[in-house]
């Protein structure tokens, strides 16, 4: 019997229009049939707003169909007598960390999810203690959550369903606001927990390499399935899977252009090493020494950035001090495409929190246009104008009631009068293409992807030379983060701006960057062009990072004695220069 | 960011191991004690008492007076009203409505004296309990209460999120902070009132947030099985061991002997 068995599945709700001041129904579900055996691991696709999270709150019995009728274990989810039983056997973990995690100490938040089914004391000890230990967190039993980072919390927060014994679990976007290493620590205890305990698994994601990995794929649309294969079956499908907004692995892609272009090789591939010997089996022609063309770029030769020596300690002469920056010296030229990368706790917020000023150095300068910007207190402001920082989360800063009012916030502390703020608003929200129809409307009603915007514009509108964004991308669908990332880097064309992306993604920032700043451990690892960054890709596995798939798949062939540019690292060039390799 | 909530101090002695019921309630029998005293005995006893107690508790003392400099204004505001505006046999000194009296004196030293014991009793459970036990011992003796509509188990469910939430937000603030500053804002300067308008772009964001995170946190706990008090069960239940017989035993003593003092010396 199926573990998990929907029929023709309807969700509708109701939203109040205020443009046509009726109320119109929208069906998140639509007569969706869905089974899935036990112990399967499940992927579900789709961009935001496909009616996936929808789906997921159903099997959690959170929400109930308005129609159709969907069985847990057998149990229908919309009798009331049910309702427990179900949500014991198929325990959700949610994609915020912070927000799902109850008590002040690990082991008690653990234990919550057991106490409320009323399980004895001692055998909720016992349930604790084996649901921590499975997701290898024994060490931190004692910790208060907010001192774990965001892949310990959702570690502990899988735990604490574990101890309620469940025999599924759903997972929606677990890894979406995690940093690379957070996002392997959590799949891996996922994959872990299928395998070897044969959990049935439901990981709803963005990141392709996550779904690769599952014994079948499901892409929802328009809240319903449309695609439901395994995944080689599934990723095949390039262009289908475009127009549904979401994207393939690189290798994929290459495969795909280089069969577009005449080339025999199977579309299903989904891993480096499918990839590599596949290629391999078609066999190179020797080297004739193509060369890759640099890509060009207007730079000038002036500083724009100086940092020397600089070094942050935090609580400096307390127990909890911490060097945050050591010694970090570099410069950045005007109108230079900078990507910054590095794991949590590397400190490149640190550094960029330097560069506006909003932090003070324990030590060393930093130096904008050849000026010390901490020399001048009363400066400070203008300093902040000049080197413009969009934080992490959209959330953060915007609170006006309109998205007008809100992108003027910044223009107006510059003291501007009425005429110039207007002007540098409207050409701001320009700049990151939203419309008039957009200035009334309240900034809390829009999408992940246009908050994002709006906060963007809303450091743009003061007019900056340097553009500083921290990881402008995270939490978003692929579809949300190509359009902010095809955004950012038409206002560096264009403005003319002089931009700094911190980003986890070396496949984003390679797109982007000219040069690539490191950071590990407080310490400026590498600055340099991407190429030589991508080359060295031993020695980014050893910190934390990887380079792009498709660097990973030049070395795994160079490894294997063809001899090959080590320089390439974006899809397109990949597949121009393979196309002259082969033989064909 | 290492933010520590209430005032816990974790050292391991024999009050630390006590049931944080035991503590709680021999808090409220010293408080009342505090206040039957008479004599100059009975407040040497009281203290002697103390003094044992955070000895036992290996706190260091200095942390208990560092508790009493944050109220030190209401014990010289007490002191002075009581020595100032008390009618006694003998003035030493009066000027206007102000005069010293020996009743003054007394009455004012014994209100300084019981304040100090008072906030130093206070303190010893406070710097020997963890903010967990002291919810989960509130849990319990509200229980009884139950039945007349108090709602114990909600409250201490309320306490945990907010422990649990503080240093969350406290991070929270300051990324919105620095946002803020990040397009301009200025949180120092100017008058009450532009300080006061200076913190909207701070607190509404942090409201949107946190009222997000209930929502999120709400339906994480439902999909727990979270149902209120129906049917739950503890994994740490709290069992009196026998050195809370023992503690019990001498806080009950004590205060039967003060209330004798009361009886034979008090008038």
């Amino acid at each position: 019997m199926e573990f998990i068995k929907g029929e023709k599945l309807v969700y509708e709700y109701t939203v109040y229009d205020e443009e046509s001041q009726k109320n119109i129904k929208h069906k998140a579900i639509d007569s969706m049939n869905i089974k899935i055996p036990k112990g399967q691991f499940v992927a579900v696709l789709g961009h935001n707003g496909s009616g996936k999270s929808t789906l997921a709150k159903h099997i959690n019995a959170l929400l109930m169909p308005t129609g159709g009728t969907l069985w847990i274990k057998g149990l229908d989810t919309s009798k009331e007598e049910n309702i427990w039983q179900v949500r014991q056997n198929a325990g959700m973990v949610f994609q915020n960390p912070d927000n799902q995690l109850i008590a002040t100490i690990v082991e008690e938040d653990v234990a919550f999810g057991p106490e409320n089914m009323g399980i004895e004391p001692e055998k909720i000890r016992k349930r604790v203690d084996e649901a921590i230990d499975s997701v290898r967190m024994n060490e931190y039993k004692d910790s208060p959550p907010h001192q774990l980072s965001g892949g310990q919390k959702q570690r502990i927060a899988i735990a604490g369903i574990l101890a309620m014994k469940p025999q599924c679990i759903v997972l929606d976007e677990p890894t979406a606001m995690l940093d690379p290493v957070g996002r392997r620590e959590v799949i891996d205890t996922v994959f872990r927990l299928n395998r070897q305990e044969g959990i049935t698994i439901i990981l709803i994601t963005h990141y392709m390499e996550e779904a690769v990995k599952a014994d079948r794929v499901i892409v929802v649309e328009k809240g319903k399935i449309v695609m439901d294969d395994i995944p080689k079956k599934i990723f095949r499908e390039v262009e289908k899977l475009r127009r549904l907004k979401l994207d393939v692995p690189q290798v994929t892609e290459l495969a795909y252009m280089l069969k577009n272009r005449g080339v025999n090789i199977s579309d299903e591939i989904l891993t480096i090493e499918e990839m590599g010997d596949a290629l391999l089996e078609i066999g190179f022609n020797e080297n004739e020494n193509l060369k890759i063309e640099d890509k060009s770029c207007e730079i000038s030769d002036e500083n724009i950035i100086e940092v020397r020596h600089l070094t942050h300690i935090y609580a400096e002469e307390t127990v909890f001090e911490k060097t945050a920056l050591n010694d970090v010296s570099f410069s950045i030229k005007k109108g230079e495409f900078i990507g910054l990368i590095g794991h949590t706790g590397s400190g490149k917020s640190t550094l960029i929190q330097h560069l506006n000023a909003l932090a003070k150095p324990s030590d060393g300068d930093v130096l904008l246009n050849g000026e010390n910007i901490f020399a001048d207190k009363s400066k400070l402001k203008t300093v902040r104008q000049k080197v413009g920082l969009v934080f992490q989360y959209p959330e953060h800063q915007i609170f006006e009631t309109t998205i007008y009012k809100d992108v003027a916030f910044g223009p107006q502390n510059m003291g501007l009068d009425a005429k110039e703020v207007d002007k540098r608003v409207k050409k701001a929200l320009d700049a990151v293409g939203l419309g008039k129809e957009y200035y009334n409307k309240s900034p809390f009603e829009l999408s992940g992807g246009q908050k994002r915007r709006v906060a963007i514009a809303g450091i743009l509108a003061m007019k900056p030379q340097v553009l500083v964004l921290d990881e402008p991308t995270a939490g978003l669908d692929p579809y949300g983060r190509d359009e902010i990332l095809n955004n950012i880097k038409r206002m560096h064309d264009e403005l003319k701006l002089t931009v700094i992306l911190v980003s986890h993604s070396m496949e984003d920032i390679s797109k982007l960057a000219d040069r690539i700043l490191v950071m590990h451990k407080g310490r400026l690892k590498y600055f340099d062009k991407p190429r030589q960054i991508f080359s060295r890709s031993a020695s980014l596995e050893e910190i934390g990072l990887s380079a792009p798939q498709i660097s990973r798949l030049m070395n795994y062939l160079i490894d294997k004695g063809i001899d090959l540019d080590k320089d390439i690292y974006t899809v397109e060039a990949a597949a121009d220069y393979i196309l002259n390799r082969l033989k064909l | 960011m290492n933010i520590t909530i209430g005032q816990y101090y974790p050292v391991n002695s024999k009050i630390h191991k006590l049931d944080p019921r035991t503590k709680f309630m021999a808090v409220i029998l010293f408080i009342i004690d505090v206040f039957i005293i008479k004599s100059f005995w009975g407040y040497a006893a009281a203290a002697v008492f103390l003094a044992a107690v955070v000895a036992l508790s290996k706190l260091p003392v200095k942390m208990l007076f560092s508790g009493l400099k944050n109220i030190i204004i209401i014990i010289l505001f007490t002191v002075c009203l009581n020595m100032f505006f008390t009618q006694g046999e003998v003035v030493f000194f009066k000027w206007g409505i102000i005069q010293i009296t020996d009743a003054g004196v007394i009455l004012a030293l014994r209100m300084a004296v019981r304040l100090i014991l008072l906030i130093v009793g206070s303190s010893v459970l406070t710097l020997t309990t963890s903010p967990i036990q002291l919810t989960d011992a509130i849990e319990y003796m509200l229980k009884p209460f139950k039945k007349i509509g108090v709602p114990s188990h909600e409250i201490a469910m309320m306490m945990t999120i907010a422990l649990r939430f503080i240093p969350t937000l406290i991070e929270e603030l300051d990324k919105i902070k620095k946002a803020q500053m990040a397009r301009g804002a200025d949180f120092d300067t100017g008058g009450i009132i532009k300080k006061a308008k200076s913190l909207i772009p701070l607190l509404v964001p942090l409201f949107v947030s946190s009222f997000r995170r209930a929502d999120e946190l709400a339906m994480a706990m439902e999909a727990r099985c979270y149902r209120g008090d129906i049917n739950r069960t503890r994994m740490n239940q709290l069992r009196f061991q026998r050195q809370d017989f023992v503690a019990a035993a001498i806080i009950v003593v004590l205060s039967v002997v003060l209330i004798f003092e009361r009886i034979f010396f008090g008038f």
